[in-house]
């Protein structure tokens, strides 16, 4: 692989290749090019897991015509599927080499345990949301179990916004999460359950379930639970799979002019 | 901290008093809902109802300033109880029974009437701290900043060793530190009294050691404290000052004060990487660099010296601290050759003998926790293992002491002051930074509702605040984050500052000011 | 094109949380959790994650600045280093090291500080210097 990114860098297939590279001791993410070809001798896969194309979209938009490549493994693959049909990044300006890839509900099969949560804590499992939980098992919960539950969780919240900061899906300019009409300002924890519903809303049809926002959360909030669950009602009533495809998603086909009939009003 | 911050999660209790470290220090708050959920328990001893009060097995809200008959009062329900460690005291400690005998008197009937909590509370504060073991301790300036500061400490560490909980993995004293590198100001000899790793300057082999390392004969009478400067000032003893990287204007207690001490200095040199309120008063104002434009250390709160990297080139005309020490010490005929962060770093730690065995090399990313007294040491993940520092742990008998201004007729109302979660000190960072405030524009006060209703007071409403020193104008928040006649105001905001009202009155040893309590009266602006 | 990613620790409190900072052809434009960290794990809080955005404010200081009848005015480094020693070193003569007061910093390194302090104590000749922490 190291080989094949050198010949991509030399032969100018790409600009800079996204990879990580062992730092004293940690695997850090790193951008190798042209100017440190030996550099690609250090490129490892290990089990580092920083959001690679959130760095693409980064770097893309303020060099719109470089080639990048970078390393996939699953989860970063649907990342940019979402990220073409949004428009932040161009497919033709992307090469990928994939890796293995951690297990997710929108993917069949994994070999990469590196995202299992681990065994929920004993009061965890009493009051809150287990990490390891399906939607189905969390659906089984009575509803005011589930609220309480849920409240728990959020109740935790240090409000450091880490869940949209790391999201390689998030790229909007404005965040509803910060317009204070809809959620106040100037206190942790922030008003509940509103300022996770909010953002839970804006990831139907958006969130990969890359559980990227699960592990940059310093209290464990079951964030991935809740937005696979967002995820399912976008996949019932649109029999859309967000990520699997570059094609355009359910959001943006309704918005087709052909497909608006005029109604008197 | 006498321990780690990863240990807390092991911890099989918790007790929490005056830091509101969800909001203050939230990785160190991460720690603790961890243990939380893994079992251990959870006490919160706050004059404010915070965020991590809802988590807590038992949360009481105190009077302020009341903290040393609290604590006395839980030791006082152990050794009724004969919860004590025992062997532990015996083995490990001294002058316990003075220690005992200072106790006995603070019954939870005396306490209740002091700071207001709850005897059945007391109990169960006592009771769950002292029966599961280890229990950890973790403070901030919600303990130091009071005119009692050092018998606040010392009543905490009582309790800790009362229950064998010091020398302990997942126990310990721990303090937080509020500021990235007060650790290492402190490790490096910035303070009044002693050289690098606390050696005392009144120490004649110290002051030869460090004489002989930097070739020049030193001073052996301990300095002033910046409490001390500023009364200095005032008497036209100090003429000169320079602050490197802080802003006292709005840091320091009674800000009337401190102007009128800074507008009789004759020379007032200011270095920072912003123009604050305090560069706005100086002669000399140098432009400094910031954390990513720096190579260097910081040692962190669980003593953990950490290698910053230089990330960008310096903006524009400015300057590493270090290089304008240099050029200010060699133009003032002493020469400072320094190339680069690293070979300060190798000559300080061979006078620093807990930082002894660092390099940049072995400190990498991870860094090495003091001491490390040589290249083979791994560092130090929690003191006083097998004994204590100075040998034997030593019990103090400590009364309580009121505040030195509680409210009265005039001044009706308890003020405390502190942190929000989205701002950093005096504001100068953090009020520059979108993010950070869009999340909080400006100053405000907290206000109970009842209070707020008597008042006619409604939220965002402005209203004035006075005490003796000054007086300020700020939009009120109605929450019940604070008890009835309590208020709280955070002193990040120069437009509203906290420290116009706070009172310098200051603890006999430590200097540290008593941010966290004086009488303040509220009315509705007009 | 240059993208670089520079691990560091964040510095606004005591925790010590491990930082990536995201470089691009020169300028600092974001933060990230470093992983693998042991204080932190790969998590931040909202002060961390913003920790770039002061370091570009365009309210940094420029330059060194003198008060010059009456007003700060931006100076050179060299002017601004002779005139305050120049005034130091008058009032050291008149009044004794004493006379000067020095405060370190808990916001800036270890290097430095050690530097502050000896600065006090081996040029000035004052055991004057303290700093924030009790504040």
């Amino acid at each position: 692989m190291q080989e094949q990114i050198r010949e991509w860098l030399e032969q100018e297939k790409v600009d800079i290749f996204l990879g990580y590279k062992k730092i004293q001791g940690h695997p850090l993410p790193h951008c190798f090019t042209k100017d440190n070809l030996d550099e690609t001798d250090d490129l490892i896969v290990g089990n580092a897991r920083y959001s690679l194309e959130k760095m693409a979209t980064k770097i893309a938009a303020e060099h719109p015509e470089l080639k990048i490549g970078l390393l996939v493994r699953d989860c970063n693959q649907r990342a940019l599927n979402v990220l073409y049909v949004w428009n932040q990044l161009r497919p033709d300006n992307i090469e990928t080499i994939s890796v293995n890839c951690c297990p997710s509900k929108l993917k069949e099969h994994g070999d990469c345990s590196y995202l299992e949560p681990e065994k929920a804590a004993p009061l965890k499992m009493m009051i809150g949301i287990d990490n390891n939980m399906d939607v189905e098992a969390a659906e089984e919960f009575g509803q005011e179990d589930r609220y309480k539950r849920w409240m728990y969780e959020f109740q935790k919240c240090l409000k450091c916004y880490g869940c949209r900061d790391i999201c390689p899906v998030c790229f909007c300019k404005e965040c509803s999460l910060e317009h204070t009409d809809l959620i106040a300002t100037g206190s942790v924890p922030p008003e509940i359950p509103i300022f996770h519903l909010v953002r839970a809303v804006h990831m139907g049809g958006r969130c990969i379930d890359c559980g990227l926002c699960e592990d940059a959360c310093p209290v464990d909030i079951s964030l991935r639970l809740l937005y696979r669950k967002v995820n399912d009602i976008v996949s019932d009533v649109f029999d859309y799979k967000t990520g699997t495809s570059a094609d355009q998603s359910p959001f943006n086909m309704l918005g087709e002019e052909v497909t608006l009939e005029l109604k008197p009003i | 901290m006498t321990n780690s911050i990863a240990e807390i999660e092991d911890s099989a209790c918790i007790f929490i008093t005056g830091s509101n470290t969800s909001a203050c220090h939230p990785l160190i708050a991460r720690r603790v809902f961890r243990a939380k959920e893994k079992g251990a328990k959870l006490i919160v001893a706050d004059p404010r109802n915070i965020q991590l009060s809802r988590f807590a097995d038992v949360a009481v809200t105190q009077r302020l300033g009341s903290d040393v008959a609290m604590l006395n009062g839980m030791m006082h329900i152990i050794l009724k109880n004969g919860w004590q460690a025992q062997s532990y005291i015996e083995e490990r400690t001294e002058e316990f029974e003075e220690f005992k005998a200072a106790v006995e008197s603070y019954t939870p009937d005396k306490v209740e009437q002091i700071a207001g909590i709850a005897q059945n509370d007391l109990e169960k504060m006592a009771e769950l701290y002292a029966t599961n073991s280890p229990a950890s301790i973790l403070y901030a300036m919600g303990i130091t900043q009071h005119t009692t500061g050092v018998d606040n400490v010392k009543s905490i560490c009582n309790l800790a060793m009362l229950c064998g909980n010091v020398g302990v993995k997942s126990g310990g004293v721990n303090p937080l530190r509020g500021q990235n590198n007060v650790q290492g100001a402190c490790d490096m000899g910035g303070l009044p009294n002693v050289f690098p790793a606390y050696q005392p300057v009144t120490v004649e082999a110290n002051n030869e050691k460090f004489a002989k390392a930097w070739g020049k004969a030193l001073p052996g009478k301990i300095g002033y404290t910046i409490t001390d400067m500023v009364r200095a000032m005032i008497d036209g003893k100090l003429k000169a000052l320079y602050v490197v990287g802080e802003n006292p204007m709005l840091s320091d207690p009674d800000q009337h004060h401190l102007v009128k001490a800074l507008e009789k200095l004759d020379l007032l040199i200011c270095q920072d990487i912003f123009f604050t309120e305090t560069a706005e008063k100086a002669d000399v104002v140098f432009a400094a660099v910031s954390v990513a434009e720096k190579d260097g250390t910081y040692t962190n709160t669980e003593r953990r010296c950490m290698k910053v990297n230089k990330a960008i080139d310096p903006i524009e005309n400015t300057l590493n601290d270090w290089e304008i020490i240099s050029k200010l010490s060699t133009a003032m005929g002493y020469e400072m050759n320094y190339e680069s962060p690293e070979q300060i770093f190798d000559e300080l730690t061979t006078v620093t003998p807990s930082y002894g065995g660092m390099t940049y090399e072995r400190l990498g990313l991870d860094g090495l926790q003091w001491p490390c007294p040589n290249a083979d040491h791994p560092g130090t993940q929690f003191l006083h293992k097998d004994q204590f520092t100075r040998g034997k742990g030593l019990f103090h008998a400590v009364e309580y002491l009121d505040p030195a201004e509680m409210p009265d007729e005039e001044y009706p109302y308890w003020l405390t002051t502190g942190r929000m979660f989205a701002h950093y000190h005096t504001g100068t960072m953090t009020r520059v930074s979108p993010h950070l405030d869009t999340e909080q524009k400006t100053g405000y006060v907290e206000i109970n509702p009842e209070d707020a209703k008597t008042l006619g007071v409604n939220d965002g409403e402005t209203v004035r605040l006075s005490t003796r020193r000054g007086e300020t104008e700020i939009p009120a928040r109605v929450s019940n984050k604070v008890v009835p006649g309590l208020l709280f105001v955070p002193f990040h905001f120069a437009e509203s500052p906290a420290n116009i009202l706070t009172n310098s009155a200051f603890d006999p040893i430590a200097k540290i000011p008593e941010y966290k309590v004086c009488a303040v009266k509220i009315e509705k602006a007009a | 094109m240059d993208f670089k990613i520079i691990p560091s620790v964040c510095s606004y409190c005591g925790t010590g949380c491990g930082v990536l900072f995201q470089v691009m052809d020169g300028r600092l434009v974001d933060t990230l959790p470093m992983k693998t960290h042991p204080v932190n794990e790969g998590k931040l809080c909202i002060k961390g994650w913003n920790l770039h955005e002061h370091v570009v404010s365009d309210k940094r200081l420029t330059s060194p600045m003198l008060k010059k009848n009456g007003h700060l005015q931006e100076a050179s480094w060299d002017d601004a280093i002779q005139t305050t020693v120049e005034k130091l070193k008058a009032i050291i003569e008149a009044h004794g090291p004493d006379s000067v007061g020095v405060l370190a910093s808990a916001k800036i390194t270890n290097e430095e500080n050690y530097l502050v302090q000896k600065f006090a104590r081996a040029v000035i000749g004052t055991n004057n210097v303290d700093h924030c922490a009790r504040l």
